[in-house]
């Protein structure tokens, strides 16, 4: 949220953005800038509509102060949760052309399962360029974790293990696309460099932004159950001992979140082959990230099946006769 | 104090307790500025009504409607009276909690054990495996921030009270401007800084003792103490919208007063119960339990 970023919270150190009313990870209230001066003494005052200047009330069924003689209704700072959108696209550094010789050497790559034909026979049906939405986050956590292990496990087959870590979590990569897997998105978003961000898209001809779809506060939900994501995996990693676990329990504290929308490049090429549509995707800044359905040759699976089966079938008869 | 009508110029009196008032000649709604203090700071944020008076006066008959049966009977015709939407003064808690606790944590085993019994006259011995649990300590740190303890500013509204009729929603708070709550009751915190602070600390405590009972990891368990540290504490004075209204039910009673949640909805008052009921039930049960007692076994 770099380029809306106003301030960073007092407390946890993340950053704010403009329209945060309190900081999303630790409540902090951000304080007002445009704070009026407390009054010397007492005085009653007439809140008065701006439109006409007849005296003000707040009103239940508009959610929000209205005159009653010009219905005018006025506005107050609330919490903004805007639609979130795009700050950094990467450009392509992968043409069009490298992109479908890309497809070509998919199809090509040799698989037992797959129909001999396929190079020669699959159609390209469709490319399209496309830049994916995703967050990138960088925090401090401190983790504390408490869980069952089997290390020194004594007439139970568990022993209770607990402690704390802190964690840097770097550029996180979380996705917010909707058109491509959750498992496409995690092979395609390492080889990404992040550094070559731009403004303003930049790529093939007739290349389409996916937008996101979420609303900040959606957003924000989301990255911290990354965030916890993340911090599980790492403590079943690193931090537990023994061999084996269960119940394990996370709590965090973040520190210093940071968060940027990425537009992430990439190609979405559909081929046809006898007439099934089969979908690759192609990363947009590193052609050997080349990611796929291909269809399988159903004889080829009949013959493996039988054969073993019948490799079974072999091996019991000589065991009964023996 | 000299406060003039802005309007007409007319002369007001304010109780010091409010904030907001409306002239008696004019009918113009005031919101009376007072210069800030420690324990009546200017509010940081408010939470506008969203529930209409009559929304909370259905609210309100249908709750009657529906409590328990030794409810008084004249609570389903009662007459609500006094219907008030007050913005009431409460502060909003943060921190960060750091704990160190300790617990006993159970982890379950099965054991095989043998055992005899008379199996048609005669004495065999079993087995069955039984699940037993192994007691073990465990020490350990925990840390996270406790983010949204709303407790009461007002001595006319309890704690308590403002529990039973919580959550608010709290993602669409407004920084607090007086056009927020012109044209209704306001009212000023009446109780000190730090009586509301000792109180939110408490309801944090809590808070995080809920929470470590759900972090312990194993089958089970017990005595689980925390030494709990809040950090960085900030309090920010909120003004939640509340319904209040006094119910009449029955002509010598005092009003019952009922409380609604101003966004959510949420009722809650403390029902009158008939004992003229309870009698009647209590005699009732009676009287069937000794009629089955004499049916059953009483005359054998």
């Amino acid at each position: 949220m770099t380029s809306e970023a106003v301030a960073s919270c007092g407390r946890c150190g993340s950053e704010l953005e403009v329209g945060d009313l309190r900081c999303p990870i630790c409540g902090l209230a951000v304080e007002d800038v445009k704070a009026v001066l407390p009054p010397e003494r007492e005085k009653a005052r007439v809140v008065r509509c701006d439109n006409c200047g007849a005296s003000l009330e707040y009103s239940a069924e508009a959610r929000a102060p209205r005159c009653a003689y010009c219905a005018s209704v006025m506005h107050v700072e609330t919490a903004e949760d805007p639609v979130e959108q795009a700050e950094a696209f990467l450009p392509f550094t992968v043409s069009p052309e490298e992109a479908r010789g890309a497809l070509r050497r998919f199809l090509k790559e040799e698989h037992f399962f797959r129909p001999g034909s396929l190079a020669s026979e699959a159609v390209l049906h469709e490319a399209s360029p496309m830049w994916w939405p995703a967050w990138v986050f960088s925090a401090g956590a401190r983790v504390s974790w408490a869980a069952d292990s089997n290390a020194g496990s004594r007439r139970s087959a568990w022993a209770p293990h607990a402690g704390q870590v802190d964690l840097m979590l770097r550029e996180i990569r979380v996705s917010a696309s909707r058109g491509l897997t959750k498992g496409e998105c995690e092979r395609l978003a390492g080889p990404y460099r992040l550094e070559s961000g731009e403004e303003a898209p930049r790529g093939p001809e007739g290349a389409r932004v996916e937008r996101f779809d979420v609303t900040r506060s959606g957003a924000r939900r989301q990255i911290l159950e990354s965030v916890e994501v993340v911090a599980r995996r790492e403590v079943e990693r690193a931090c537990i001992p023994g061999t084996s676990h269960r119940n394990v329990h996370v709590a965090v504290a973040l520190s210093k979140l940071d968060t940027t929308r990425y537009a992430l490049p990439a190609y979405v090429l559909a081929y046809r082959y006898r007439d099934e549509l089969y979908r690759v995707v192609v990363h947009g800044q590193d052609a050997s990230v080349v990611l796929g359905k291909a269809p399988v040759s159903w004889a080829k699976v009949v013959l493996v099946a039988a054969g073993v089966l019948a490799l079974l079938l072999l091996l019991t008869l000589f065991l009964t006769r023996t | 104090m000299n406060l003039r009508c802005q309007s007409c110029g007319a002369e007001l009196v304010v109780a010091p307790e409010l904030k907001t008032t409306v002239c008696p000649y004019c009918a113009a709604p005031s919101v009376v500025e007072r210069a800030p203090s420690l324990d009546r700071p200017l509010p940081t944020f408010a939470l506008g009504f969203a529930l209409t008076r009559e929304s909370a006066e259905g609210r309100v008959r249908h709750w009657l409607r529906t409590r328990n049966p030794w409810s008084h009977g004249g609570l389903a015709r009662a007459l609500l009276r006094e219907v008030r939407g007050v913005y009431a003064p409460a502060w909003l808690y943060s921190a960060r909690a750091a704990s160190s606790y300790s617990a006993s944590v159970g982890e379950n085993y099965t054991e095989t054990e043998t055992y005899t019994t008379t199996e048609n006259g005669k004495v065999v011995t079993k087995t069955r495996t039984v699940v037993r649990t192994e007691w073990r300590s465990l020490r350990g740190e925990h840390e996270e921030y406790v983010p949204d303890v709303l407790v009461t500013a007002s001595r006319g509204l309890a704690n308590v009270e403002l529990e039973k009729v919580e959550p608010f929603d709290l993602r669409v708070l407004a920084r607090y401007t007086p056009a927020l709550v012109a044209g209704w009751v306001a009212e000023e915190p009446s109780l000190t800084r730090g009586e509301c602070l000792e109180l939110a600390r408490k309801e944090a405590l809590e808070r995080v003792g809920r929470r470590l009972g759900g972090f312990m990891p194993g089958d089970s368990h017990r005595d689980l103490r925390h030494e709990t540290r809040l950090e960085e504490e900030s309090l920010e004075l909120c003004l939640v919208p509340m319904w209040v209204l006094a119910v009449r039910y029955a002509p010598e009673k005092p009003p019952l007063r009922v409380l609604v949640n101003g966004q959510s909805g949420e009722v809650y008052g403390r029902v009158p119960v008939s004992w003229v009921k309870v009698l009647l039930t209590v005699v009732l049960v009676l009287g069937v339990a000794l009629g089955l007692w004499w049916l059953l076994g009483g005359r054998g």
